[in-house]
């Protein structure tokens, strides 16, 4: 017989371990990503050298090699599901609200591991000044939920869209610039050592206003995949 | 299951047009036409997969009508158009729904149902090695996930060989005593399980009104 309205957490719990088991076994998103982070580093280091006095510059990088390795992934969690037709069986078992937070808690997980291997290469390859740790990950914190939610929200409306991959990138971009802006300017303040409240707080207050419209949108999508 | 008017439209061709019935379970209800007739689309819009460009559905669960936006809670439903995630086995993915429902023992649960659609031995296979009778069976099996008040059937008998098809005569025969279930066939032994019927034979193949 049919659950309680209390499983929306438990359905929110499944298909969070249902994207980390399927990526672990397919390596769709992950490999790529870590090969374009090091990839991009690596080269960039060969090319230009050491940028420790440049930290307007070492924030840009930052944030552009962390975007990019992350936003293929980011972009397919909808995707694969229209795709491998699995869209139907997702619906019979959990609300869309349920599966678009599995997604996003998943894509949040995704960015955390990107960064947690690109980061120190970062710091190591760019020869960037030792960061105020509090300050940045404070920053990095704020900005991945933020990408996240964008990500996912953008993600889960072009799903059923032909053109998705142009789609994903028009639509997508205005979306994710203010976390951009917010980010690299936060990133740059705190090697420069000035404050860093106004980016934090102009990126929690996107965060909370990207997950705020999700959660509306949400139970609207997808009613006649 | 109610459904008072119920209207289809794909782009100006209509599929359902002002379609009413009403049953009770438990029982075998076939709903049969010709291709192109509307009964998957019937079958879709019963399970909450597809909203209708007029007319309504109700489920009436213990006197009650149940929540439309929650449909998919209270039915079983297997389709053609249902697949499953490749890269995990049978039961990983009958274990998945069942979690992701709510139900308790989800594993144990999806191992029962797997025995009784004959897939039991090859539950732990992935499913992109399962032939098109068995991922029917694995189907049939997730429709069963949940013991539902109401199942929906599209096409059950695709891809089953003549094993197959008499044990999902045995199945339907078994679940038409305990629910309403509902099928979409143009065969006719399977249709034959059936009390009742909803028939769409009027127009078929795109046939326009």
């Amino acid at each position: 017989m049919p659950a309680s309205g209390s499983s929306s957490g438990r359905a929110v719990w499944a298909i969070l371990r249902k994207e980390c088991r399927s990526e672990w076994r397919t390596r769709y998103g992950l490999n790529a990503a870590l090969l374009f982070a090091v990839t991009s580093l690596a080269s960039t280091s060969f090319a230009v050298g050491r940028m420790s006095d440049r930290p307007d510059v070492l924030a840009a990088l930052l944030w552009v090699v962390l975007l990019f390795a992350a936003l293929a992934s980011l972009a397919h969690t909808f995707v694969r599901e229209t795709e491998g037709h699995t869209m139907v069986l997702m619906r019979l078992v959990a609300s869309p609200t349920a599966i678009a937070m599995g997604k996003l808690i998943f894509n949040l997980l995704f960015l955390v591991s990107i960064e947690l291997v690109t980061l120190p290469l970062f710091l190591a390859f760019m020869g960037a000044p030792p960061p105020r740790w509090g300050a940045l990950l404070a920053i990095l914190a704020l900005a991945n939920v933020a990408l996240a939610a964008a990500a996912t929200l953008v993600a889960a409306v072009i799903a059923q869209t032909r053109g998705r991959g142009a789609l994903f990138a028009g639509v997508s971009f205005p979306v994710l610039l203010p976390v951009l802006a917010a980010a690299v300017s936060g990133t740059r303040a705190q090697w420069s050592g000035a404050p860093v409240g106004a980016e934090l707080r102009l990126l929690a207050a996107y965060a909370v206003a990207l997950l705020a419209a999700s959660l509306l949108l949400y139970d609207h999508l997808w009613e006649d995949a | 299951m109610e459904a008072r008017a119920l209207t289809h439209r794909y782009g100006h061709r209509p599929v359902l047009d002002q379609l009413s019935f009403a049953f009770q379970g438990p029982g075998v209800v076939a709903v049969r036409g010709p291709n192109g007739s509307g009964k998957s689309t019937l079958i879709r819009v019963l399970a909450g997969l597809l909203r209708t460009s007029g007319g309504e559905t109700t489920l009436h669960v213990d006197g009650r009508a149940t929540p439309s936006r929650n449909r998919q809670r209270w039915i079983g439903y297997a389709g053609p158009d249902l697949s499953f995630y490749p890269e995990f086995t049978a039961l990983e993915n009958l274990t998945f729904a069942a979690e992701a429902r709510g139900l308790a023992r989800p594993a144990e649960r999806s191992r029962e149902r797997l025995e009784k659609v004959g897939l039991a031995a090859r539950g732990g296979e992935r499913v992109h090695a399962l032939s098109s009778g068995m991922a029917q069976r694995l189907r049939l099996a997730f429709a069963l996930l949940d013991d539902p008040p109401l199942l929906l059937l599209d096409e059950p008998g695709n891809h089953l060989d003549d094993e197959g098809r008499q044990a999902l005569a045995t199945l339907i025969r078994e679940e038409g005593t305990r629910r309403l279930v509902m099928i979409a066939t143009n065969d006719e032994r399977e249709g034959a399980l059936a009390g009742q019927r909803v028939e769409l034979g009027t127009r078929g193949l795109g046939d326009p009104a």
